[in-house]
């Protein structure tokens, strides 16, 4: 893929990650943070996949797949945790 | 010839991705309580990463695209599961928010 298209598009996917850490500030409530860190979790996932697009390499994009399952695993054991109220009750 | 057709759909779906990031942060950004933000990261964190993971195949390189074939079939089944297991925790919690929307009326 050409540089003209993938520059910008990581340009803009880093302006987007200032705007999720923003989310992630102004967020009131414990499961409005769990949504703004997979979010960001998600943009990171499109940095790597765009910059694996942008070299030509293909091993970026096994971080992004493991990124994506850490994010899953970490995002439904808050979710479970917050569900159940604590681990001692 | 193929490579210029390519070349025109990986950067239409790459613009329909970073669109629908871009959706779905400004959803997370306005929209007041949980269910609601929840509602518009499920836009980004599923249809958003798929369309970035198929504008792949404009680079033409095999282990590239295997790779964010891979990408999509797992984004394409944990984004749900993810979102659902958020939905079931704010659904227990309660909605402590001050709108008006009154989500406890629905049974789990």
């Amino acid at each position: 893929m050409s540089t003209v298209v993938i520059v910008p598009a990581l340009v803009w996917v880093t302006l987007l990650l200032v705007a999720g850490g923003m989310t992630l500030i102004r967020a009131r409530d414990v499961l409005q943070r769990v949504v703004a860190l997979d979010l960001l979790a998600v943009l990171v996932i499109a940095l790597l996949a765009l910059l694996s697009y942008a070299r030509n390499v293909g091993y970026y994009l096994d971080a992004a797949v493991a990124l994506s399952l850490l994010s899953f695993v970490a995002t439904v054991a808050a979710a479970r945790h917050l569900r159940s109220g604590g681990p001692f009750s | 010839m193929i490579s210029l057709v390519l070349d025109v759909i990986g950067g239409a779906l790459l613009l329909i991705g970073l669109l629908l990031l871009t959706i779905g942060i400004l959803g997370v950004l306005r929209l007041p309580d949980t269910l609601s933000q929840l509602h518009a990261q499920g836009i980004a964190t599923g249809p958003g990463v798929i369309a970035i993971f198929a504008s792949s195949v404009a680079t033409e390189n095999a282990v590239i695209i295997t790779f964010a074939v891979l990408g999509i079939a797992f984004v394409a089944f944990t984004s749900p599961v993810s979102g659902h297991a958020i939905a079931r925790a704010a659904h227990h919690r309660g909605n402590q928010s001050e709108t008006q929307n009154n989500w406890n009326t629905f049974d789990e």
